[in-house]
């Protein structure tokens, strides 16, 4: 990966009047990677996305954005799709995209051209020339990807990037999602869809309330949070083994067991005796390292005040 | 300077082409003048039309009628019937009866010395039948005069005005127009400028409920959006006015060759078309910028609508001291609703119309249109930039006001748009 940062954010900070949205949040995005935003309704996510696109002012702290504070020529270098979508909905699509595509920066003909190029590849070329209120609520999420896109921008900010896609657009779109990381460009994308954190993101920052809660590559955070266990499916005395203190089996219906380990046990040794002691027969063997779900949810409902109600 | 000229541009194009642009521009017009063809041919066809009068009979007791028919004149006549002589009412009473004649006339003895007569119609009496009488009882009273000196008693004066005031010089039958033109124009005015700062407001509004607006303002900024958006749609404000104005002018073409002098005397003098232009764009300015304000701060078409209302009815009380502007357009409250702002743009246009105003009153209110459009300017500018991005919360009057003096106290507001998108 290639390692320039695509954004800065330094110990950012942003209350509305008593209320604390956002409290001394640092991080950074790089280029040519998937960052994943994830936390709570009312986290401050949104609110940290508006202070880095410079529609908020940050009370505290310093946001630089593909190398300097965000000015009028970097801005035409970023894509952003808002959570809550919408067009012009009187005008017809390819006009549309000419237009916005315009306003950032691209000559009308080359905006007419990527437009077509990139209707063609979200299957729309058929509707160019339809007003947005005609098209179906999946074609106008696709041709909202494709505004935010259209100007191949360097750094890409896009807000639950696949609601209202069915399943086939969804591929479609992180394709290109993922098409846009390997050219180079940061990509910052929140979501709650966690498998697909878990399949497209690099790295990620989970705010709750305001602050950090999680930080660091996908792999990472995910071996912070394993547990002393293993997961094993197979058949035996689970109990009997000398390293293993208890067991659990999670009713997730997949015949899988939960073996919690000694204090000093490893899970080398309970791997070494279920392969000595043929009593014990195993299809699959893993450390238990919980699903980013599982640690959304913990994070939530074991912070210090209580559980996340989801709203700020 | 070309993201605003983009926004202008798309703002021009997309509205002009709405179905609601062509036919307020194009269609109110022309069913305007239609119906005023419409009405005032009837009026003037019912006024002017002799046919049920071709024949008047006349029973003179004062004897005074020496001839009559045949009594044409070298100057220009109203139409005349033929009058018939009879000998007592009753007979002419029986001819109206049998419909032989439409009305008939009884000069009593006394005529001479009182001069009242009696007319008795079946069906009323137009003004042209009471016109072409006068000239029958004048012509027979001046038989025995010189028939030049006689004419110039039927046509005592064929004058032109001139107002030293205004330096207007106009035919005596152009002083309805005179009244007229104001109006027309000033109508006109507000009907273009309300109609494109409208759409200002609705085209702020529904971006805002779309969300568009999120979009836009990280590819420019909201003043520059604001100022596209007054432009373009500026200019096809104007382009409603020229439309109007040349659809005016075809209807007073039309009138002339119709010969009405009442309709085609509406014209209207360079001098007042330069300074509708300069009131229109300082007062169009004004409220597509109050309208623009109301719009991302309201977001809701029609709860703006009853907001923005408020500055039209600003824009129109000069129409309600309209008698003041006609009998006395120095007095103080043409002269006051010349120079406030608000109603300056119309106020100014039909105050020119009936006096030469001053310079300095041309200055002032001019000066306090542009101070003021560079307030409102301002003031937008900063509740664009923060109202923009507020959903279903409205800024109130506190909220506003600290907005106007600390451009950061912003952050109090933007909480409001916080909770549904955080």
């Amino acid at each position: 990966m290639n390692h320039r940062t695509a954004v800065t954010v330094e110990h950012i900070s942003k209350s509305y009047g008593s209320f604390q949205a956002v409290s001394d949040l640092s991080f950074e995005v790089f280029t040519g990677e998937i960052f994943a935003l994830l936390g709570p309704n009312g986290a401050g996510k949104s609110t940290t996305i508006r202070m880095i696109l410079d529609i908020l002012k940050p009370d505290a702290g310093r946001i630089a954005v593909l190398g300097a504070p965000l000015n009028d020529q970097a801005k035409d270098r970023i894509g952003y799709l808002p959570e809550e979508r919408g067009l012009y909905r009187g005008v017809p699509v390819l006009e549309m995209m000419v237009y916005l595509g315009s306003l950032k920066g691209m000559s009308a003909s080359a905006a007419r051209r990527g437009s077509m190029a990139l209707l063609e590849r979200l299957e729309l070329a058929e509707h160019a020339r339809k007003k947005v209120s005609e098209l179906s609520k999946g074609m106008q999420q696709k041709v909202q990807f494709a505004v935010t896109v259209l100007h191949d921008p360097d750094l890409i900010i896009i807000d639950e990037p696949f609601s209202g896609l069915d399943p086939v657009n969804t591929l479609v779109v992180k394709d290109l999602l993922l098409d846009f990381a390997r050219r180079g460009k940061g990509v910052i994308m929140s979501t709650h869809l966690m498998h697909q954190i878990e399949e497209m993101a690099d790295r990620l920052l989970m705010i709750d309330k305001g602050r950090q809660a999680l930080y660091g590559t996908v792999e990472e955070v995910r071996q912070g949070f394993a547990l002393p266990a293993v997961r094993v499916e197979g058949k035996g005395d689970w109990a009997s083994i000398k390293a293993v203190d208890h067991v659990e089996m999670p009713e997730n219906g997949r015949g899988e067991v939960v073996l919690y380990l000694k204090s000093n046990a490893t899970p080398d040794m309970v791997l070494g005796e279920i392969a000595s002691r043929p009593d014990l027969f195993i299809r699959s063997f893993e450390l238990a390292v919980p699903s980013l779900s599982e640690i959304f949810v913990s994070v939530v409902q074991n912070r210090p005040n209580g559980k996340g109600n989801g709203n700020a | 300077m070309r993201k605003v000229w983009l926004v202008a541009r798309q703002e021009f194009l997309t509205n002009i082409r709405k179905r609601s642009f062509l036919f307020a521009a194009i269609g109110g017009p022309l069913m305007t003048i239609l119906l005023m063809v419409v009405v005032i041919g009837i009026t003037i066809q019912s006024e002017t039309d002799l046919s049920r009068f071709s024949t008047v009979g006349v029973v003179d007791q004062a004897g005074v009628i020496v001839q009559y028919d045949d009594m044409t004149l070298s100057y220009e006549e109203p139409p005349m019937p033929m009058f018939l002589r009879y000998d007592d009412e009753a007979a002419a009473a029986a001819a109206l009866d049998s419909e032989q004649i439409g009305a008939y006339l009884v000069l009593p003895p006394e005529y001479l010395s009182n001069g009242v007569l009696r007319l008795i119609s079946s069906t009323g009496a137009p003004e042209a039948l009471t016109e072409s009488i006068d000239a029958y009882l004048l012509r027979n009273l001046g038989e025995t005069l010189d028939p030049a000196l006689l004419e110039r008693i039927m046509h005592p004066a064929d004058m032109s005005v001139r107002f030293l005031n205004t330096g207007r010089t106009i035919p005596i039958e152009g002083v309805f127009g005179l009244f007229m033109t104001p109006l027309i124009f000033v109508t006109i005015f507000m009907i273009a400028a309300q109609t494109t700062s409208g759409y200002l407001m609705s085209g702020v509004v529904e971006e805002k409920t779309n969300r568009i607006m999120e979009i836009l303002i990280t590819s420019i900024s909201p003043t520059q959006l604001l100022a596209g958006k007054i432009i373009g749609l500026g200019a096809l404000g104007l382009v409603q006015l020229v439309i109007w104005l040349v659809i005016a002018g075809g209807g007073s073409l039309l009138a002339q060759r119709s010969g009405s002098e009442m309709l085609s005397s509406i014209f209207i003098p360079p001098d007042m078309a330069l300074a509708g232009l300069i009131y229109f764009i300082l007062g169009y300015f004004f409220l597509a910028t109050a309208m623009a304000s109301i719009g991302v701060i309201v977001g809701s078409e029609q709860e703006s609508r009853q907001y923005a209302g408020i500055f039209s009815l600003l824009m129109a009380i000069p129409f309600f001291a309209l008698i003041n502007f006609f009998t006395d357009p120095s007095g103080p409250l043409p002269t006051a609703l010349s120079i406030i702002p608000f109603t300056a743009p119309t106020s100014m246009i039909l105050r020119m119309t009936f006096t030469a105003v001053p310079a300095e009153h041309y200055a002032l209110s001019i000066g306090l249109l542009i101070v003021l459009n560079l307030l409102i300017l301002v003031i937008s500018a900063r509740i664009f930039r923060f109202a923009l991005l507020m959903y279903g919360k409205k800024l109130n009057l506190r909220q506003m006001i600290g907005l106007l003096r600390r451009p950061s106290s912003a952050a109090l507001i933007s909480r409001a748009g916080e909770g549904s998108a955080s």
